[in-house]
Parts: C-alpha cells; structure tokens; sequence
C-alpha cells in the first residue's frame, strides 16, 4: 500500500512521459511499460491506471480512440496532445527541481 | 471528445458504462493472455489479472464521475465566461435581448390563444368520442356560408336521439346568452350566462360535482317541473366566494325560480371555448313552445360515440331522420310557389357528424384562419429577430477572432468553442424566453379583451398551464439553434494562423456569411408588411364604409315593459309616447323606437310577392319602425312621407317604406310610390303593402354586402320590448340618468335595461379586422425596424472593416461618389433578391387571406408595391449612416488602422 501512495501524486506524470516517449498505446501497454522500466519498483493496483488516464483526457492532454488490434479486439489507445506535452516539459522541470531539492537536503541532513 | 458524444454520454451514461468497461475486460483479457504464456495454467491466470486489476467496479465509477462532472464543470465554466462576454457588450446584448423577447412575447401570446381557442381539448373524460352534428348552410348571407350550421331544434333532437339508441348517446346544449337573474334575498340583478342542457350531458361527459350533484336524467323528464340548477365552480368563486352555503339558495331568471343542487368541477368553464358559462339548466326548463316545435332552434346536439360505432356509421343512422324533418318543414314553412330547385337542394341537405373533442365555437369558426396568420406573421417576425441576432453575434464572433484563435492554438477543441458559442446564445435565448413569456401571458389576456363585444363577452382560458411552458422551453430551445448555428459554426472555422495575422483581407469573406440572412430578413419583412398593409387596407374601407345612416351622437337603448306584452292598444300608445316624451327632453334632437337597432345583429325577413313578377326566392329584410326613426337615423327620405302614428293602427292598410335597393330589384324601372306588394305572414297568409315612401340605402347588419333591399314597416305589434334610438349630442351616462326618471313617468314598470351606442355597434362588426390590422401593423413595424437595423449593423461592420481598403482607394482618387458606390454595391442586390422571394412568398401567403380581405387582393399592384417602396426607403435609411462614415474616412487615419 504504501508503494502505491507514493506513486499517487506522480501517476499522470509517469503517463505523459510514457505517452511521450512511446506514442499511442492502450492501457495494459502503458501498465506493461511502467512495470518494465521501474523495474516492477512502481507496481500500481492497475486499475486506477485508468481513472487517471481519464482525468488527463478530460483535460485534454491525451486524447484517446477506439482501434481494432491484431487479433479484432476493440481497444482504447491513447496519445498526448500538444498541450500534453507542454504539461509534461513544466511538470517534468518542477520535478527535477523539487526532487533535487529534496535529495540535497537529505544529503546535508 | 466532441460535444456530441458528450452530450450523448450525457443522456445516455449506459453508452459509457459500456465503453468503460469495454476497456477494462480488454485490460484483463491482455494479462491473463500473458500470465497463459508465461506458464500460468488458465483458471489461475484469469483470477490472477482480476486480483491485480483491483475493483472493477468501484473504478469504473470513478471514470465516470471524472467524465461526467468534466463535463459539467466544463459548461459551468462556459456559462460564467459567458455572462462576462455579454456584460462586456451591454449595448449588444441588450438590443439582442429585447428583439428576441418581443418576437417570443409574440410567439407566446399567439400560442396561448391558439391552445385555448383550437387546440386544447375539453376537461371530460375521452373528449375524442365526443361528436356534434351540423349541416351545409344554406343562407343567402355569404358570410355565414362558410361555417355550418349547428343549431337544431329539440323534436328533431328527440328523434335523432332514439334513432341512434344503442349506437351513441345524443345529448343536447342550448346556445347561450347574457341574462339578467335576482338571487334570493339580494334583489339586485346579476348577469348570467345561462345554459339549458339535456339530463345526462354531465353524466356522458364524465364530470364530477364540487359540491353537491350535478344534473341527472331525472331532472329532465317533465316540462316545467324541475326547477333544479347547477352552477360553475368559476361563478361559484365570483358570486359566493365558494361559500358552501350557495347550495339550496333561489334564483329567478326569465319569471322562473331555480334552486342551486350543485357546483361543477374545477376547470370546468363550459361546453364552448369562448364562451364561459354561469349556470346549467334542464332543458325542460326551457320556453314550452320550444320543446314543442321545430321551428326553434336553439341548441347544438352532441353525441358520445359507443365502441364499434364509427362517425360514418352514425351519419348513416342520422341521415333518413334528419331528411324527414326537412321535408316537415318545407311542407309547414315554404311558401307553396318557391322554385322546385330551391326546394330540392334544401331537401338534399346533408348531416355532418364532426367532432367535439375541443368544443364546438361560434369564435373558433370567426378566428381560427386570423389567427393562423397571426400566428404565420408571427413566426416570420421571430425568424427575422433570430437571424437578427445571429448578425449580431456573427459580427462579434469576427471581432472575438483573436480570441477563437488563441483558444484552438493552445489546445482547446472546436466542439469545446461550439459549446462555448452555444451557451453564449443560450443565456440570450433563456433571458429573452423569460422576458417573452411574461409578456405573452400578459399580452394574450389583451387580445381577448380586444375580442369582446357589447353583446358577448369573450372568456377563454388563458392561465399559463403545462403546455405553455413546454411551449416556451421549446420556442427558447429552437431560438438558440437558429440564431446560435451559424455563429458557432463560423467560430469553429477559424484557422489559427490565418486569424492571428491581421484580419482586415478577409472581410469581404465575412460579409458572405451575413448575405443570406439579410436578404431573408428583407423577404420576410417584406410579406409581413405586405400582410399588414391588405389587413389595414381592409379595415380602412371597411371602417370608412358609407352607412346610409349617421351612426354619431345616436344612443341605443333597450326598453322593457313586460306587462305590455299583451297589451293592444294601450301598449302601442305607451311606446309612441315613449318617443314623443324623449323627444322633448332637453338636449335631444331627436327620438323614435323600433323593433330592434341597426347592427344589433337581430334581422327579420318575409317572402313577398309582387305582381307580375316571378317569386324567385329572395326575402328583403323588414324592420318596425316608429315615425321618426328616418329622421333619428338621418336616413334620407327620397321621395314620399315618414310614417304618422296614424300608419301604426292596426287598423289601416299597411303602409310602407322602401329603400331603393328594394325598388331595383322589385320594382326595376317604375316610380314605387302607390305601388302595392304583399308579404307572407306566418300563417301562410298574404298581406298587402302600400309603398308610401322612399329612403336612401342604408346598411342592416352587414359592412360587406351592398345594402339589402329593406322594407320599413311602422311597429303594430305588442312587444314587452323596444329599442330607444336618441340622436343627442349630451354624454350617454347624464341622458341614461335622465331615462330613467322619465320611463316609469310614461308607463308604469317600463324600465331601462340596457344602454349602447350607435357607433359600438358598427366597432363590434370590425372586431376581426380591427385586431387583425392592429396587431399586423404593430409587427410590421417591429419587423421593418428589425430589418432596418440588422441592415445597418451589416453595413456598418463592413465599413469598419473595410476601412484601410477604402483609405487605400481615396489614396490613390476615389471620390466620394465611389466610395459610396463601393460600400453600396454590398447590399443592392441583397435588398434585391429579398424583396422578390418576399413578393412570391407573400403571393402565396395571399391566398389565405382572401376571405378576410376587403376591396383589396394580394395582387393588387399597391398592395405589393407599397410595403416594397417602404422596406427600400428603411434600407436607404440604415444605409445612409454607414455610406457617409465611408465618404468621410480619412486616407492617412485609414492607412494607419489596424
């Protein structure tokens, strides 16, 4: 549980940047994707994957459709949007420079 | 997402349940394929991705409310953003405000009259198997030609009524009048619209009592003997202030007492739009005669279809019935000698069965096709207030183009700016509809009143029910898609790189859009003012029309002395001292009675045979006249005498009077003094008249036929009644003072019991045409003023933008002239092309008019020319403002604007 807390508040800017990176992808991709590069470190109940995914299209930084995969299933795949990626560059910059912060008070301390 | 699919999520959130959990199953389904692969057997796989997906329910809900309330928030948002936008544009948002309220306002009222007149059903349980009977008029009158008859008598009703036993259920209800009645222990008369109503109408119709009972057919069995009645709930609320008490109290009407058993239900007014009614009776209590013989018709029949019988069927049933009656009454009314023709076509009259479901009505029959075009003319004005709005909007959404670009360049979506625009046009089209709904429930309850004459007052339910208000919330709906489309749509066009750049190249582009809507506000301002001009045409001639008579300075008044009634002799010589002691009052000029007043509605016609000529079945319309009535009337002698009081002895010859429409077609060619004719008396009798004298033409009762040949006769008979016409110039209220010291003076009991103006009455004959040119000119006012001012602000925005343009061109020596020319050659062929799809529009609408209209046709040349002559004049003046600020741009101002 307390895994999943810590990842609470950065979740969408873990999606925009996997958005960024690897283009349109469905949900399960997106779960798949996380757990490969953190290295299973970041497991998230992967339901609430999609809530988050939603409130991120209602504010326009992805937009989603409906495709037809390989083997005819309907699936929803996601992309970022412009604004999206303007997000991500501010969010991602305040990131570093929050987490840097913090690592060098936790060096000092 | 777009607006649609949201708005569809909206309404249909199982669409989206589905979708969502679509994706979820895909999500379980791609794991447990993965954990297969790796190994993990099937059964332990699918339960594992479950375990990992967590709660598919409860995360499901959470997607919905994050789209939902997206949603929501998004269009509160839009909504304070567009509250700001229109207070930022108060003057706009004002003028778009006030022009869609008075088109809705119209729109409204219109609607309200035409649900309570036409199409509201009768409060009674399953109005659509309620029928009434009519048959093809035959009245030479061609105005009442065009509505059936409906008035039966009550031996015919008896017949038809027991021939369709078992089939329906025939009801019979009288028609209505004001009446005066004393209630017990009051004394003071009360005027009450009466209805005499067959034993088991209540019972047929379904209706409930209030308070008591309500009539059975127990109380309509034996003539004379059942003095019950019951009365609305309308009347009982206004009389007794719905005083429980008000059962078992007396009242007298027509020398009869009526004890109250019972008030009618709520909501219940009556069996007549229209009319409302007060008190219902037995038929049985009606005049004896009446439920004797087929001569008096006096009330409608209705029927309650049984199930299985259909109308045709009844019809069928009714026919065979209805035909004896008619060969009764030709073998007892018809002179023996009228033409066989005459005789045949009368004895193949068919019997209608039609309808009931929403009442049969005298004023439906007199104002459905007015207010069918009022009710066009209305819907015109509202499309020429939309499409003004839409100008309006249009040209703000062109100044608001940096705006819609900023919005789409940083990521906003066009659905998300058409639901902006959209709800912008909503809050103008909520303010309005509001604004319009208080004035069109206020302004219908006027037209009504426009609508009542001396004689009849008309009531119609006007209370704002369900039906107005979904009216409204639809009209509000409609209004914003039309005027909100193409604003919204022109905003979603907007490319972003191009509006970022300056906008001043394109403007030629823009004024495109606004083309259509002004040439369609220039036709549809056309044919309301070329309406407006034939229904104002109308009512000039109509209301101009030469009477014949002076109708100023002449007071009616009703004079009553029932005891007369039988009075021979002595009633005659009571009724001429009655003119001769008002003659001498001081400040009348003049004073006579007779049977009735001109224009009072009442007529009376004889047969009559003149020698030597062939009957043809013509009738000229009589009246009993007083001597003097020529010259109260100012009905100018031509050539003979008035009458003496010497004529009025029954005793002598009867002489008479004639007007010369009566000589041409009678006596065409010969001098009509001396001659003699002879008229048919009830009786089947013929009684021979003198010609003594010959008057001027002068209308009886009807503003558009020719004058009728009318004959004058001096009044020998014994009425308990008379009509008092008084030529004075003193106010109507000090000699109806005077009248009634003098009258018990003349005779004893004779009393005053009603009091009218000569002139009312004529304004009674105009009430369609002068409602119909009141209100039709009233929109054609608004709607040139709409048209005009939509112009303008056209041409005024394409000035403004074309500014550095026309800067440019005197810059290089254009002069004025051109300049002019240049801002001009916009809106020329705009006007052009409105104007003649105006004129076929309103060609076509013409011929609904025709009916209604009077020495005037849609064709006339005048009657299209000059609404076009008005409407170009209108255009000319919004053009004027806009061509001389374009004269006066200033080359070296113009070049620097942007």
């Amino acid at each position: 549980m307390a895994r999943q807390d810590a990842l609470q508040g950065s979740l969408p800017l873990l999606i925009l940047k996997l958005l960024d990176r690897r283009g349109p992808v469905h949900g399960y991709g997106l779960t798949t994707f996380i757990e490969q590069t953190s290295e299973e470190a970041l497991r998230v109940e992967e339901g609430s994957l999609y809530p988050a995914l939603h409130r991120l299209e209602e504010a326009r930084l992805v937009k989603a459709k409906w495709v037809v995969t390989e083997n005819k299933r309907r699936a929803r795949v996601y992309e970022i949007t412009p604004a999206g990626r303007k997000h991500l560059e501010t969010e991602e910059e305040r990131w570093h420079s929050v987490t840097a912060a913090v690592a060098q008070v936790l060096k000092l301390a | 997402m777009s607006l649609l699919s949201r708005l569809a999520r909206a309404f249909r959130p199982s669409r989206l349940d589905e979708d969502l959990e679509e994706e979820q199953r895909f999500h379980v389904e791609a794991r447990t394929a993965d954990l297969m692969r790796a190994g993990v057997p099937r059964e332990e796989a699918e339960l594992e991705a479950r375990r990992q997906f967590g709660n598919r329910l409860r995360i499901r809900e959470t997607s919905r409310d994050v789209r939902l309330i997206g949603w929501l928030e998004s269009v509160v948002r839009d909504i304070q953003f567009g509250f700001r936008m229109l207070r930022k544009n108060p003057g706009v948002t004002a003028a778009a405000i006030v022009s869609l309220a008075l088109a809705i306002g119209a729109s409204t009222g219109a609607f309200s009259l035409v649900d309570a007149l036409i199409l509201r059903p009768l409060p009674v349980r399953d109005p659509r198997t309620l029928v009434y009977l009519t048959n093809p008029s035959d009245s030479p009158d061609a105005a009442q030609q065009e509505t059936d008859n409906d008035s039966f008598s009550y031996p015919l009703f008896r017949r038809l009524r027991d021939a369709v036993r078992g089939h329906a259920d025939l009801f019979a209800v009288s028609y209505q009048g004001e009446q005066p009645a004393v209630f017990d222990g009051t004394g003071t008369e009360v005027k009450i619209e009466p209805q005499w109503v067959s034993g088991n109408t209540f019972e047929l119709l379904g209706l409930q009592p209030e308070l008591g009972r309500l009539l059975n057919r127990n109380d309509d069995l034996k003539p004379g003997a059942h003095p019950v009645a019951v009365i609305s709930y309308a009347f009982w609320q206004r009389h007794f202030a719905g005083d429980p008490r008000a059962l078992g109290r007396w009242f007298k009407l027509q020398e009869k007492q009526y004890q109250i058993v019972g008030v009618t239900q709520r909501g219940f007014t009556g069996f007549e739009p229209g009319v409302r009614t007060d008190v219902w009776l037995p038929t049985m209590m009606f005049t004896p005669e009446a439920l004797e013989s087929n001569g008096w018709q006096w009330m409608r029949i209705w029927g309650r279809l049984q199930p299985g019988t259909s109308a045709d069927q009844l019809r069928a049933m009714l026919q065979p019935v209805f035909t004896a009656d008619l060969q009764d009454r030709v073998a007892r009314f018809m002179p023996a000698d009228e033409p066989a023709d005459r005789v045949r076509r009368y004895l193949h009259t068919p019997i209608h069965v039609a309808s009931a479901a929403n009442g049969p009505s005298d004023l439906r029959n007199d104002f459905t096709r007015p207010l069918w075009i009022l009710t066009v003319v209305v819907a015109l004005v509202l499309l020429i207030a939309c499409s003004n709005v839409a100008n309006l909007l249009l040209a703000r959404i062109t100044a608001r183009e940096h705006e819609m670009a900023l919005r789409l360049s940083i990521g906003a979506g066009r659905g998300r700016l058409i639901q902006q625009l959209f709800i912008e046009s909503g809050l103008i089209a909520v303010a309005a509809s509001v604004v319009g709904a208080l004035l069109g429930a206020a302004s219908a309850p006027l037209v009504v009143g426009m609508l009542s004459t001396t004689g009849a007052k008309v009531y119609l339910d006007l209370q704002p029910n369900a039906s107005f208000f979904a009216f409204v919330v639809l009209l509000c709906g409609f209004a914003t898609t039309l005027f909100g489309l193409l604003p919204a749509l022109r905003a979603s066009a907007t490319t972003p790189s191009s509006a970022l750049k300056s906008g001043t190249l394109r403007a030629s582009a823009r004024i495109g859009l606004l083309r259509p809507l002004i040439a369609a506000q220039v036709g549809f301002s056309f044919v309301v003012l070329f309406v407006a001009g034939l229904l104002l045409v109308t009512f000039q001639k109509l209301n101009t029309m030469e009477l014949g008579f002076t109708k100023e300075d002449v007071v009616l008044c009703r004079v009553e002395a029932l005891t007369l009634k039988k009075g021979g002799d002595k009633a005659r010589v009571a009724w001429q001292q009655l003119a001769e002691r008002v003659r001498q009052l001081d400040g009348v000029q003049s004073a006579s009675t007779s049977m009735w007043a001109l224009f009072q509605g009442w007529s009376w016609s004889e047969n009559v045979r003149v020698p030597g000529r062939k009957p043809d079945g013509s009738s000229p319309n009589y009246l009993g006249v007083s001597p003097g009535f020529l010259e109260t009337m100012q009905i100018s002698l031509l050539s003979g005498r008035d009458f003496t009081y010497h004529d009025a002895d029954p005793e002598n010859p009867v002489n008479v009077i004639v007007n010369q429409a009566f000589v041409r077609r009678y006596f065409p060619g010969q001098s009509p003094l001396g001659m003699q004719f002879s008229r048919q008396e009830a009786n089947q009798t013929w009684v021979p008249q003198v010609i003594v004298g010959v008057v001027r033409d002068a209308r009886y009762n009807d503003l558009r036929e020719a004058p009728p040949a009318t004959v004058y006769v001096p009044t020998r008979s014994q009425a308990g009644e008379q009509s008092l016409e008084v030529r004075t110039r003193m106010d109507p209220a000090t000699l109806t003072s005077m009248l009634r010291a003098e009258l018990p003076r003349v005779y004893p009991g004779m009393r005053l019991t009603e009091v009218n103006l000569q002139s009312e009455f004529i304004r009674n004959k105009l009430t369609r045409e002068r409602l119909l040119a009141l209100l039709s000119g009233f929109f054609a006012i608004v709607a040139m003023t709409l048209a005009a001012i939509g112009l303008y602000g056209v041409l005024n925005y394409a000035v403004v933008q074309r500014t550095r343009e026309i800067g440019i061109r005197v810059a290089l020596g254009a002069g004025q002239g051109q300049t002019i020319a240049l801002v001009l050659r916009n809106i020329v062929w705009i006007v052009a092309i409105g104007l003649v799809g105006g004129v076929a529009l309103g060609l076509g609408l013409g011929q609904f008019l025709t009916t209604l209209l009077f020495e005037i046709k849609p064709s006339d040349f005048w009657g299209i020319a000059l609404p076009m002559l008005c409407l170009i004049a209108a255009s000319v003046a919004a053009s004027v403002p806009p061509a001389i600020r374009a004269a006066r741009v200033d080359p070296s101002v113009a070049l620097r604007w942007e």
